[in-house]
């Protein structure tokens, strides 16, 4: 327990510094992610050592989670798909004069959960990471299922709406490869979309490029409100108090849905704001800028981080991008991740551990200390250009500049039409594991779908996703045998 | 017909060409499922859903209008010129950059968008654009490798 103190040592301490600096300029940049941003700064944390290396990777993966809240707030562009729900109401409260107070509940909201995270990740490890590997994919299916139907009540609008915009978000992500056997789909001989949309080109696309292309249609007010003075960062005591509820109710939900192996963060923040729709005493207000809808959400995705860690420091198995690129630094600095990585490396094991202590803290400032005064005329332009970059790096590839483009102006069409985008960036990042879980559920039920119910859990989330689905639909019969 | 309509006309449209498309590809049985098996669900799924948004948009556009807040703003149909230009220029650009590479091509971008957002004059948009530009490519090129054209 003492080797904890190894993260405070000066040069641990330095390299959790860059680390953190470095996932929330990642997490504020559109598009560019963390995983991406750990593989470029692989060879230089090997030369640190392991424990500074590890540190400094790990620093950009929880500081990402945080510097994603930034650009979701401040200009309605998510630095990363966790982030996309807190556009939703931290955007609105921008748009309404309150981004200070947005930002910091979002960055408490985020020490909170990724203390909390911390804490349970060092008590519950080992028992806890056994349970989520029961999971097949029966019930990967159902709980990706669960988290669709979830989304449904999303954006407070129409729930059809929603429900589509999931379902094109599925369609898209069959375009190339399929998971299973191999085979290209849907590309129509062009090379560049073999390996299928690009996650970032789209969304970059539908959230950068669009909201550019809607702030040219009222220059003249688009973003007044996003101007943060220093004075007014801090939330009022009011808000505070609000926020208090849906934080802890994020942070406990975020962490039991990081667990689950796949992107975890993104959807414990949908969940999240679903929760918030049912139990929330202020859940009218959700949709036009409520302080629920980011104090929720970002506990959530900061909670699911530090509960992802779990299955790879005590197992060595990575479910995310992210954690996949920690893993190979960690072997390319030989330390083996699993059940023996305490016994055999207790300093690089307790020295992480205890600079998520000192990066959380380190983040609250970082994070409480951003002043946004930028201009949209000045800060949209450079907006368009981020976007290219990011899209372009992806695949180092035109086609995703295409791809881009056509997001945007998709983008802006569904705005206009009433359609929110973010129902479509879940569907399209849980589209291939809904597909890949279904076919295999199937494949070893040799066809019988009863294998999909077959197991405790999966039934579970398949009758609470038809609950879900079915309530809208009693509610309208309900009204109109009343009328 | 009302806009929600058009829209789920739009999506329909969308799911059968996908479904026309995904006859290309093999639906095998359950028990071995091939790659058209789960587009052809999905197809299924949206177009069950523009038909019930199709149903239900008449009744909707009854019913008292949601607060401007809860449903995304609409753009007015005044201020759509500005942002038409820019969807040009942009599939320009997209033409462009592979063939004159990222730096003219982006301090072109920004220099006609930040005008278009209402930045006045020659200088002010010319310095953004180079500045925006130089920076990134710094950024982007030097310090992180990205091979941009």
């Amino acid at each position: 327990m003492s080797d904890l103190f190894v993260a405070l040592t000066p040069p641990n301490l330095l390299a959790c510094f860059v680390g953190t600096v470095l996932g929330t300029i990642v997490g504020v940049l559109p598009g560019l992610g963390p995983a991406g941003a750990m593989a470029l700064v692989l060879p230089l944390t090997i030369k640190l050592g392991p424990t500074a290396g590890l540190i400094m990777l790990a620093g950009i993966y929880y500081g990402a989670m945080y510097g994603g809240s930034t650009t979701s707030i401040l200009v309605n562009v998510p630095g990363e798909a966790a982030s996309v729900v807190t556009t939703i109401d931290g955007y609105r409260l921008a748009r309404k004069g309150r981004a200070g107070a947005a930002l910091a509940v979002a960055a408490i909201a985020s020490f909170v959960a990724g203390t909390f995270s911390v804490v349970a990740l060092q008590l519950a490890a080992p028992l806890v990471a056994r349970a989520a590997l029961a999971f097949g994919p029966a019930e990967y299916f159902a709980f990706a299922l669960l988290g669709v139907v979830l989304l449904a009540n999303l954006t407070g609008g129409s729930r059809v709406k929603s429900l589509a915009m999931v379902v094109v978000g599925i369609m898209l992500a069959t375009v190339g490869m399929d998971p299973l056997g191999g085979s290209v789909r849907f590309t129509f001989d062009v090379a560049g979309a073999q390996a299928g949309f690009s996650f970032i080109a789209v969304t970059a696309g539908l959230f950068g490029v669009a909201e550019v292309l809607t702030t040219m249609a009222e220059p003249a007010s688009t973003l007044a409100a996003a101007k943060v003075k220093f004075s007014e960062l801090y939330p009022s005591r009011e808000e505070l108090r609000r926020s208090v509820p849906p934080m802890l109710r994020g942070t406990v939900l975020g962490f039991l849905v990081g667990l689950i192996p796949g992107p975890a963060a993104t959807i414990a923040s949908f969940v999240s704001y679903g929760v918030e729709q049912k139990v929330s005493k202020y859940r009218h207000e959700l949709g036009t800028g409520a302080i629920e809808g980011v104090a929720g959400p970002e506990a959530a995705n900061n909670a699911a981080a530090g509960g992802g860690m779990i299955p790879l420091l005590s197992l060595g198995l990575p479910f995310t991008p992210s954690t996949a690129v920690l893993l190979s630094g960690m072997l390319l600095m030989s330390v083996t991740p699993g059940p023996f990585l305490l016994r055999d490396h207790p300093q690089v094991f307790w020295g992480v551990i205890g600079s998520f202590y000192v990066g959380n803290v380190m983040l609250l400032l970082l994070n409480l200390a951003r002043v946004a005064t930028i201009p949209s005329r000045y800060l949209m332009p450079g907006v368009l250009v981020l976007c290219v970059v990011a899209a372009y790096s992806d695949n180092n590839n035109v086609f995703d500049v295409w791809v881009l483009v056509a997001a945007g102006i998709i983008g802006w069409a569904m705005r206009g039409l009433g359609y929110n985008p973010a129902p479509l960036v879940l569907g399209l990042v849980l589209g291939p594991l809904l597909e890949r879980s279904l076919l295999q559920a199937l494949t070893i039920a040799r066809g019988n779908v009863r294998g999909l119910w077959s197991s405790g859990p999966s039934a579970v989330m398949l009758i609470a996703a038809v609950l879900v689905s079915l309530a809208p639909l009693v509610s309208v019969v309900r009204r109109r045998v009343r009328a | 017909m009302s806009r929600d309509r058009h829209s789920a006309v739009g999506l329909a449209v969308f799911a059968i060409a996908y479904l026309l498309g995904d006859r290309r590809y093999p639906l095998d049985t359950l028990a071995t499922p091939g790659p058209g098996l789960f587009p052809l669900m999905a197809g299924l799924a949206l177009l069950a859903l523009a038909a019930w948004q199709f149903a239900t948009a008449g009744s909707h556009a009854r019913a008292p209008a949601q607060p401007a807040s809860t449903t995304l703003q609409a753009v007015e149909p005044a201020a759509v010129g500005p942002p038409l230009v820019m969807v040009g220029i942009l599939i320009v650009y997209a033409a462009l950059f592979r063939l004159i590479g990222f730096f003219p091509t982006s301090v072109a971008l920004v220099f006609v968008s930040s005008r278009l957002m209402g930045l006045g004059g020659w200088w002010r948009p010319a310095t953004l654009a180079l500045g925006i530009t130089a920076a990134s490519h710094v950024v982007f090129v030097r310090w992180l490798g990205v091979p941009l054209p």
